[in-house]
Parts: structure tokens; C-alpha cells; sequence
């Protein structure tokens, strides 16, 4: 719901008014009947992207309202609510559990988008002008945990962690087993453990994005860095870094939204424990709407939660997509 | 720009007043069945003239024991009534109870489900009309002689669900389910322990720093499984069991006026709680929030640990591993020379208000929870709930658990849960221990969080909201 909200509103506010603020600045001067130049929007275009909007506002738009809505109840889920205002509004803010999840989602998105970023940036720019003997093979395997459904990553790395699982089998084999804990057990180490989980999940999807930009930036660019002197590093930040922006900001985009909805994977492997230590909004909308009857509050999470994901994604885009050139 | 910006807040005004029209949520609860509450117009045989009839059971019980018994239950009812198919559906009691009100609300329930005692379940689906009395069915089966009243006060509610533990019957129990210590003989053994010298709990307490001095530095002395959060506070139950009576432990989580979770009792268990885990007894934190209560049931069945202190519903898991090594027994008691400890009867099993056949449906409760399932409950190491079982094990391991159960109701020692006491007390409690567990949280603290989440709810409860 996420992705699609922008992009909707973007539709909205950047396709469909302009043929009337097109009208409304030289107006007057317009004839009734005009011949309308070749690529000029026409109202007929409505009917095209209708099945779509019909889609969209069915199954996205009106949910969303309807949670905002509900929002505003004190709701058990099955009695007749009563009307609350903002009481959810308030709870949600004097609440210190519910402030702390949102502080671990932004710890989430360090190891869901940063770390991937980073080291997808630094390995495609290693690769991606060397010839590595079945690249498309590593590619394809790197990629993989994208394709695989949360629930069976949650329990594969759930064993990985456990006490004596091959993780703490390992750090013992190697004589570091006074390192070894069960680690989704761990107060201190949970969240890590599980931001890791994400960092593995995303870094494919990062590297793969980085490796198909890095080809479309002109060879030439970088003949002419070398000509000039550059090593690689300055190499990397002169042609590779710019060349990539946009690239970069879908990655940053995507993996981000996902630290900040991510669900399955914490309410499978730790259900928000030990403690709170990996309570994240999501599993309290989860926990409000159907454990503890609260409806209302869950859907208050859960709207602030679209706006913050709305509005992290608009900054990315507004910081990273800007081409300073244009 | 301001164009823009004034038809996005048009749109946004438009869909709320859209969603508007959607009108409060919820549903009025259905008006009460007018049904007399005498016993002449319950039909309770001949079910074979019914034609071909479906009767669709959710069942919460996945523990080895008590699946066993549902199967092998349901094939004789289906074999007693050939024309009727039960359809049973197991689901894990955990993800269950957060599905039941909305299964129950939805256009085509199950007619059987289980449910759970207290406000957090229990007490919504009476509050919204969603469960039947039972009240005739019981005069029908005789369930008030054969239940005590102890056993039944935990179904019973006002129809507004706001008074628990006295009212209307909402639904029956198959197994009577008491917390306990399990033990591995063969390590009290070789520790110099004899499990029948342990008379109090100061025994008890003195026993577990002998065993430890007998046990490798990194195996617990008590297995504990703490991933659900549930499990330590059945093991402090015990603990409470030992410095607070159990009546008074009742009436908190019944909402009797006037109750506190903070008595001396209470904290002298939290922190004799916190000793035993800083002494080492439940091994390393990180270990048992990392495992979940089959897991350490699994583990303690294959040797490992001492003691494991949780229900009884593990009894066949531990059986079937320890084989004659494996003992169970009431935590001894504190200085009220009474045994007391979480226990209650198992999860109610209630009919949906939407129940095309409630009649077949009380029939079908009453065999696997009345007396025709005595034999079968027994047979797979579990205690019938009723009074009046006619079968009683024969096994000497089986005789502990039954005897444990027997003591505990004999005594008056059963706490019940203490998770029934509010909607989110579950969730309230397994946080506040495991990090009382861990040195996050203070005996101050726990104490204030769990007796705030009491009083805010009830507080709740008399507004009348």
C-alpha cells in the first residue's frame, strides 16, 4: 500500500490539472474550438487509466480511508464502537511502547537500507567492469532471498539463531564460543540479529539495481576519468556515484518502506520480544486490532505509519533524485 | 500549486465523509434467544433421523496427549451417529484466540470452538452475543453435579460480559489443568534428592542449589521455554503459590473491589523469582527466550535439566522421553502448609450463537468433555476436569498428574490464570518478567506495570463503556 500511495497522488496532482492550469494562463486569448497540438492531453484519457483508478481506489484507496476512519473509534472489533476523536491520536503519542517501536524502525531501515546500499554500491562498482567467470550466476544467487516468501526466510534464520543452532555451532567450532547466545533471546542482540536478516534480503536487490545502472552509464566517462588521473576511488565518486542517483534512490526508496512495514519476519522469529525489544508498529496494529480489542488504536497506528512511510519516501526522492545538473 | 493542494484536501474531505457513510463499526449484538431454560426441549439422542448433518469443531488442543483424544473421541461420536460428519479443524491455541471473534462474527461460524477463560476472550464473546448459554444443556447433562463449582465459575459470566466468575454458563472443559514440577529422578539422584523429602517450599528452594552444584555449569536446573512469554509467569505461580493464598489471587484476576497486585506476597515471589534466575537455575536468559514451551518440554524429555516447573498438558511429551525416570509433583507448599499454583480447567469449548444445530453440537461437548471421555482422556495421560470420572489411571506417572490435580482442588489452591484479568494482561506480564528476567526492569517496576494494566481495565469495567 505503501508504494502505490505516492505514485497515485502524483497521478492526481501532476497529470490531471495541467491541461486546465494550461487553460487558465492564456485563456483568454483561446479560441472556444481549438486544434489541439499533437501530444496535448485529452479528456479522453480519463477512460484509460479508469480500470486502473476503479482498481486502485477499491482496494488501496478505500481501506485507507476506511482505517483513517476507524481510527477515530473506540472499537473492540465486533461490538458497536463508540466515537472517540482523537483520544487513539493521544494514547498512540503519550504511550512510550509505542514511541520506542517507532526508534525500531529507524534502527530496521540503518540494516535494511543503508547497509545494503552501501555495500551493493561498493561491490558493483568492483565487479561490474571486471569479467568474473559465471557473474550471472553469483547475480542470480545473490538475488535470491527476494524471491523467497518472508515466513520461510523468518523460520530458516530462526534455526540459524537458535541456541545450539549452526550459527552458535560454528562460533564454538572455531573456539568463540563464549560468543555464542541465542541470539533472538538476547536483549541486546535481537534487533541486530534480525536488522541482519533484512540486510541479507535486501543487499541482492541493491547489487542487482547498482550492476544494470552501472552499465547504462557511457564507458567513455570513465575513459576520460582515467585520462585525467583518477584512481578508483575517485573514480567511483566522480562517474559511478552520480551516474547512479537515480538507481539509488529507488534502492533507498524500496528498502526502506520495507524496514518501516516489515511484519512477517518479526512476528514469526520473535513476536516483538524479548521484552519490547523488537515491538515494531506493525506488530502493534497486529496486536491491538485482533489480541487486545483495540481497534481504534491499531488503526491509528497503522495510519501513522502510512504518513511516516509517505512521507520518508517523498524525502528520499526529494534528496537523492535530485539531479544537479537539471 | 494551490490548486493542487486545495482538491487534495477536497479528496481527503470527500473520502471521510465516503467513510462515514460506512457508519459506526460493529454489530449490534443479536437479541436473546428466547429459548426456556428448561431441560424438557433439549434433544440430547436420536440424532441418527437428522439426516446427513455436518458439524463443523475448532479445536485449540495440538499438544500430543490431548489431539490424540479429540481424534479418537470424534471417530466413536461419528461412529455412533453415522448420518453426522464432525469436521474438526486444529488450530494452535496461540494464533487461535486471536481468530475466534472474528470466526465467530463472520456470516458462517464453526458450531464447536474453543475459546479462553477470561476478558480477553471469553468475555468479548459473551459481551457480543457470539456463544450460547448453556444453561439448559447443563441441567440436560448434568454438568453442575458433575463439574465443581470451582471448575465452572471459570465460564461463567453476565450476559453483558462485564461479571466473570459468577452468571450465566457459557461453556465446559475437558481436562483439568494444573502447573507443577516435573522431574528427572535420575538427577535428583545423583544430587542426593529425594523428591518425597521435599515437604515446603524452603525444601524445595534448598534442593535446587544442591542439584546445581551436581549439574554441568551450562544446563539449567529448571528447563524453562520462555520465546511465547507465557511460560514464566506459570512458573512463578508457583512461587506466588508459595507466599500468597489463592483465594486472593482470584479475586485480583476476578476484579473483586479493593484488590491489588501489590501485596508483600507478590514481591517476595518476583524477587525470590529474580534470585533463582541470577543463581543460575534457569540457565542463560538468551537460551530460554529463545525457545518456546514444546522446545523445552522436548528438551527436558531428552535430559536435560532437573525440573521442569509448567503444565501439566506436557505430561505425555515428558512421559514418552524420561519413560521411569519421570516424576510430577505439586510444588510444595509455603508456610499456609496449602498447595497452591496456575492451574484452572482446560479451555472452554463453547457453541456459536450462529449454530444451525446447538442440540447436536451440546451432545458433541458433552462427549469429549462430559463423562463419556473419561477413558480417553486418561488413556492419553490427561485429567478429566469432572468430578465423577469413570476411569482412573493406572500408571504410576499418570497417578501423580491426576493426584497433583486432585491436591490442588482439594486445597482450593488453584490461581487460575492471571492473563484473564484484562484484554492485554498477557501481553503486560510476559514483558514486564522477561525483563524483570533480564535486570531491565525492577520488582517496582513490574509490580506498578501489571497492576496499572488492572486498574485501567477496571476502571473500564464499571464506567460501563
Amino acid at each position: 500500500m505503501g508504494v502505490t500511495a505516492p505514485t497515485g497522488v502524483e497521478d492526481r496532482g501532476s497529470r490531471a490539472p495541467r491541461p486546465r492550469s494550461a487553460v487558465a494562463g492564456d485563456g483568454r486569448a483561446e479560441p472556444r474550438v481549438r486544434v489541439r497540438a499533437p501530444g496535448e492531453p485529452r479528456r479522453v484519457a480519463y477512460l484509460y487509466v479508469a480500470p486502473a483508478m476503479l482498481f486502485y481506489a477499491v482496494f488501496a484507496f478505500a481501506p485507507l480511508i476506511y482505517t483513517g476512519w476507524l481510527s477515530f473509534f473506540d472499537w473492540d472489533g465486533i461490538t458497536v464502537g463508540t466515537w472517540a476523536g482523537l483520544d487513539n491520536y493521544r494514547e498512540l503519542w503519550d504511550d512510550p511502547g509505542i514511541r520506542t517501536s517507532f526508534v525500531h524502525s529507524f534502527v530496521l531501515i540503518i540494516f535494511y537500507a543503508f547497509v545494503p546500499c552501501f555495500l551493493g554500491l561498493v561491490l558493483a562498482s568492483l565487479i561490474a567492469h571486471s569479467r568474473v567467470r559465471g557473474a550471472t550466476f553469483f547475480r542470480a544467487v545473490l538475488f535470491l532471498p527476494q524471491t523467497i516468501a518472508t515466513v520461510v526466510i523468518a523460520i530458516a534464520w530462526v534455526w540459524i539463531y537458535a541456541p545450539d543452532g549452526p550459527l552458535n555451532e560454528a562460533l564454538r567450532a572455531v573456539g568463540l564460543g563464549s560468543l555464542a547466545r541465542g541470539w533472538l533471546g538476547d536483549f541486546d542482540f535481537a534487533l541486530p540479529a534480525l536488522g541482519l536478516v533484512g540486510s541479507w534480503v535486501m543487499f541482492g536487490l541493491c547489487l542487482v539495481l547498482f550492476l544494470a545502472g552501472i552499465q547504462k552509464i557511457p564507458i567513455s566517462l570513465y575513459e576520460a576519468a582515467r585520462v585525467d588521473g583518477a584512481g578508483r576511488v575517485r573514480e567511483f565518486f566522480a562517474v559511478t556515484l552520480p551516474g547512479l542517483r537515480g538507481e539509488l534512490a529507488v534502492a533507498l526508496t524500496l528498502t526502506t518502506i520495507m524496514a518501516l512495514r516489515t511484519f512477517d519476519l518479526i512476528y514469526v522469529s520473535t513476536a516483538g520480544g524479548p521484552g519490547t525489544q523488537t515491538t515494531v508498529p506493525s506488530v502493534l496494529v497486529y496486536q491491538n486490532a485482533f489480541v487486545n480489542g483495540k481497534v481504534g488504536l491499531a488503526a491509528a497506528v497503522a495510519v501513522v505509519l502510512t504518513a511516516l512511510i509517505f512521507v520518508v519516501a517523498f524525502g528520499i526522492t526529494r534528496i537523492v533524485d535530485r539531479d544537479p545538473s537539471r | 500549486m494551490r490548486v493542487r493542494w486545495l482538491s487534495a484536501v477536497a479528496l481527503v474531505v470527500l473520502a471521510f465523509v465516503v467513510a462515514a457513510c460506512g457508519g459506526t463499526p460493529g454489530q449490534k449484538k443479536p437479541a436473546a434467544s428466547t429459548s426456556e431454560s428448561t431441560a424438557q426441549n433439549v434433544k440430547t439422542d436420536g440424532f441418527d433421523s437428522l439426516g446427513p448433518v455436518t458439524l463443523r469443531v475448532v479445536s485449540s488442543e495440538t499438544g500430543e496427549g490431548p489431539k490424540k483424544a479429540i481424534v479418537e473421541m470424534t471417530k466413536a461420536f461419528e461412529q455412533k451417529y453415522p448420518n453426522v460428519t464432525v469436521k474438526v479443524s486444529y488450530r494452535a491455541f496461540d494464533s487461535w484466540i486471536k481468530q475466534v471473534k472474528l470466526s465467530l462474527a463472520s456470516k458462517n461460524p464453526p458450531d464447536v470452538v474453543a475459546g479462553n477463560q477470561g476478558y480477553q476472550v471469553d468475555g468479548e464473546l459473551v459481551k457480543a452475543g457470539l456463544i450460547l448459554p448453556l444453561t439448559k444443556y447443563a441441567k440436560a447433562y448434568g454438568w453442575e453435579q458433575s463439574f465443581s463449582p470451582q471448575s465452572l465459575q471459570q465460564f461463567k459470566w453476565s450476559p453483558d460480559g462485564k461479571t466473570f466468575g459468577q452468571g450465566t454458563l457459557y461453556g465446559i472443559a475437558q481436562s483439568g489443568q494444573s502447573t507443577g514440577v516435573f522431574a528427572n529422578t535420575a538427577k535428583l539422584q545423583k544430587a542426593g534428592v529425594d523428591p518425597a523429602q521435599l515437604k515446603s517450599f524452603d525444601d524445595f528452594d534448598a534442593a535446587l542449589a544442591k542439584i546445581k552444584a551436581t549439574l554441568p555449569a551450562d544446563e539449567p536446573v529448571i528447563m524453562l521455554g520462555n520465546k511465547e512469554q507465557y511460560e514464566a509467569l506459570h512458573v512463578w505461580g508457583m512461587l506466588q503459590g508459595a507466599y500468597t493464598p489463592a483465594q486472593e489471587v482470584r479475586d485480583w484476576i476476578f476484579h473483586r473491589s479493593g484488590k491489588t497486585f501489590d501485596t508483600p506476597g507478590n514481591r517476595q515471589a518476583l524477587a525470590k523469582f529474580k534470585e533463582w534466575n541470577d543463581k543460575g537455575y534457569l540457565g542463560r536468559g538468551d537460551d530460554y527466550n529463545g525457545r518456546g514451551e514444546q522446545d523445552a518440554a522436548t528438551l527436558f524429555a531428552r535430559g536435560q535439566g532437573a525440573f521442569m516447573l509448567a503444565g501439566n498438558w506436557n505430561a505425555q511429551t515428558i512421559l514418552d522421553g524420561l519413560k521411569d525416570k519421570a516424576a510430577f509433583f505439586d510444588m510444595p507448599a509455603g508456610k499456609s502448609g496449602k498447595v497452591a499454583a496456575i492451574g484452572s480447567a482446560s479451555v472452554p469449548i463453547h457453541i456459536a450463537s450462529k449454530s444451525k444445530q446447538p442440540d447436536l453440537a451440546a451432545a458433541y461437548i458433552d462427549w469429549i468433555a462430559g463423562k463419556p471421555a473419561s477413558p480417553t482422556l486418561v488413556n492419553t495421560t490427561q485429567v478429566p476436569a469432572i468430578l465423577d470420572a469413570t476411569a482412573k489411571p493406572t500408571q504410576k506417572f499418570g497417578q501423580e498428574v491426576a493426584g497433583g490435580w486432585e491436591k490442588l482442588i482439594a486445597d482450593g489452591g488453584l490461581t487460575f490464570f492471571h492473563d484473564w484479568s484484562s484484554p492485554t494482561m498477557l501481553e503486560t506480564i510476559g514483558q514486564s518478567f522477561q525483563e524483570l528476567l533480564a535486570g531491565k526492569a525492577s520488582v517496582n517496576d513490574v509490580v506498578s506495570r501489571i497492576q496499572k494494566d488492572w486498574s485501567d481495565y477496571d476502571s473500564e469495567l464499571k464506567s460501563g463503556s
